[in-house]
């Protein structure tokens, strides 16, 4: 009895989280006639024609704001990942005077979001001369406050003993950080995943900060479907099928690892 | 450990990269924003159109020495600090009020149908063999992993509507009367927090599977020796165990919540909905400041709004943590 329930619970919420993508990606192919009956799920013949519109760039650039968005949220995953486990390392290994500071000014980080500053971010950017280019959105996205947390809790559970063999050996402390980090590795890939999602769906900086011609995957979705209903629903269901490959590989890919790191987090 | 002097130094190369960028894209803007909100809005937007017409990036601040000298429209006004006028505009704002309400419900709406229907499904899943258990944790997390704004336009073409999959497989066979989840301005914020609950709900579970993967065995055995009931295993031996994992989905929960742009904008094309019921608080933020809302190009309300939310997600983060104690000390 409590199994079939389980077991009911689990379908049902399997499908409500599936079904409509199955939707999505079918009607990619389907006619505008058809994506308004929503409980249609087969359209009558496969169409190619809205793939078709998408690659030949016939609205948009679709390949390069796809690349775009790949750059961005790569290069922000991976030096966010890199530079918060070696601040992250430091507070959670070593005492030095002020450190309690500086961790809780870290900290402060996750409080007010760069989104609540997205104002006088667009003025310094000006400034700067990077509003329009890719690295305005990418410097922002590094200086991240969760990473902090959480490869603090990761770096507490590398043993001591580690580092004084090291220390022995006469590496620097740099040095030990980047010896040690092939160890945490699962970690590493979890928060660099989830750091490449997050900023893979980033709306409002890149519609503030990007030129309209360097924009993001995001704000190509929305433009593809503005409310004057030029361009047909199946294109945009088309990149909102290609939008998802990247995130679901690489998800795919790292599953394992990620779940190895959240086990070991949680035992604490 | 304790250092020598020589070691302390080489701390400083692995902490700068961080501090670094955290003083000049976190600190920078941060202050920036608390000089633009205590500007007059009518200084700043002729200020606008200057930079506008001449193409030259001004200094992000401007202080008596460094003030333009040529444009007119700045002389004509030229009060510039007006105090804490901004933030008292905000606070008599009814549509700012609206805001908050609407973000509060959305943010304390998810969570609390979150947190309950992701402990049930972990506990479902647990119950199951390694490797269903990963897949179909996976497949639960598929809306997540999406755009948020490929979700809002599936639930534009999807759910929503008349004969949209919500009412047809949910509303009507329950027999009701089909909802008009968009247009009835009761049903934006709930439609909105469904489309929360379908996103977050697959990551929240892995959260909670992973924990109770992690709850030693001993404890389920002396469980079972001491006979102990169901309720009595849940609240001494889940509950205790998944409680950080909890008050960590709702951290994240919360900021994600106070910060959710996307889903809205798209389904509602940058307004509020039918009589501002959709509307969130960086979505009028945005309204504020930049055209496509009303295209006051009013910065420093905008700047001011920003700061005014900021000791309410951290009331909200301070409440949360709070929990902490209670129930790890029982």
């Amino acid at each position: 009895m409590r199994k079939l329930i389980s077991f009911c619970i689990l379908t049902g919420s399997v499908i409500i989280c599936l079904y409509p993508f199955l939707w999505m990606f079918l009607s990619s192919f389907k006619t505008n006639r058809e994506i308004y009956q929503p409980t249609l799920l087969f359209p009558e013949n496969f169409e190619m024609d809205s793939y078709q519109s998408l690659f030949s760039e016939q609205y948009l650039p679709f390949y390069s704001f796809f690349s775009n968005s790949l750059f961005i949220s790569g290069l922000q995953a991976l030096f966010a990942t890199l530079i918060t486990a070696a601040a992250a390392f430091v507070f959670a290994k070593y005492s030095f005077r002020g450190k309690s500071f500086l961790f809780g000014v870290a900290i402060l980080v996750i409080l007010i979001p760069k989104q609540a500053m997205a104002v006088p971010l667009f003025d310094w950017m000006l400034w700067l001369g990077l509003q329009g280019t890719s690295w305005s959105l990418i410097f922002p996205g590094i200086a991240s406050g969760l990473g902090i947390v959480f490869f603090t809790q990761v770096f507490r559970k590398i043993p001591n003993e580690l580092l004084e063999l090291a220390k022995v050996e006469g590496f620097s402390i740099p040095r030990t950080f980047f010896l040690i980090l092939p160890l945490v590795a699962p970690s590493l890939i979890t928060y660099g995943l989830l750091h490449f999602i997050l900023s893979w769906q980033e709306h409002l900086l890149p519609l503030l900060l990007l030129d309209d011609e360097n924009t993001t995957l995001p704000i190509a979705l929305s433009k593809l479907r503005d409310s004057s209903h030029r361009i047909p629903e199946s294109v945009g269901m088309a990149a909102a099928t290609i939008s998802l490959f990247p995130v679901v590989i690489l998800f795919a890919v790292c599953f394992r690892k990620m779940k190895t790191a959240l086990v070991h987090l949680s035992l604490s | 450990m304790v250092l020598s002097q020589y070691e302390k130094g080489s701390l400083f190369w692995l902490l700068v990269p961080f501090f670094g960028l955290w003083v000049l894209f976190w600190l920078v803007p941060l202050i920036l924003g608390i000089d633009l909100s205590l500007q007059s809005p009518t200084f700043t937007a002729p200020h606008r159109e200057v930079i506008e017409s001449t193409g030259t990036n001004p200094p992000p601040f401007y202080l008596s020495w460094n003030l333009p000298e040529n444009s007119e429209v700045i002389q004509r006004d030229n009060m510039k600090y007006i105090g804490l006028q901004n933030f008292s505009n905000v606070l008599e704002d009814a549509k700012f009020y609206k805001a908050l309400r609407n973000t509060l419900i959305y943010v304390l709406g998810s969570i609390l149908l979150l947190i309950p229907l992701s402990f049930i499904l972990s506990l479902c899943l647990f119950q199951l063999s390694k490797f269903s258990r990963g897949l179909l944790v996976f497949c639960l997390m598929i809306p997540g992993l999406a755009l948020p704004g490929v979700l809002s336009t599936l639930f534009y073409l999807f759910f929503h509507g008349r004969t949209g999959a919500l009412n047809q497989y949910f509303v009507v066979p329950l027999g009701f009367e089909p909802v008009n989840w968009m247009m009835d301005p009761s049903f934006i914020m709930p439609s909105l927090i469904i489309q929360a609950v379908w996103r977050w709900t697959g990551l929240v579970t892995l959260f909670f599977l992973c924990g109770l993967q992690a709850i030693p065995n001993w404890q389920w055995e002396v469980a079972k020796i001491e006979g102990a009931g169901k309720w009595l295993l849940v609240r001494k031996i889940l509950i205790p165990n998944l409680w950080h994992l909890a008050l960590f989905a709702m951290v994240f929960l919360v900021v994600d919540g106070f910060a959710s742009f996307s889903g809205a904008y798209n389904l509602l094309g940058g307004s509020g909905g039918i009589l501002d019921s959709g509307l969130l608080l960086v979505t009028y933020v945005y309204q504020v400041a930049f055209p496509g809302g009303s295209g006051r190009f009013d910065f420093p309300g905008a700047a001011a709004m920003s700061l005014l939310v900021v000791p309410i997600t951290a009331l909200l983060l301070f409440i949360i943590l709070q929990g902490r104690r209670r129930w790890v000390l029982r």
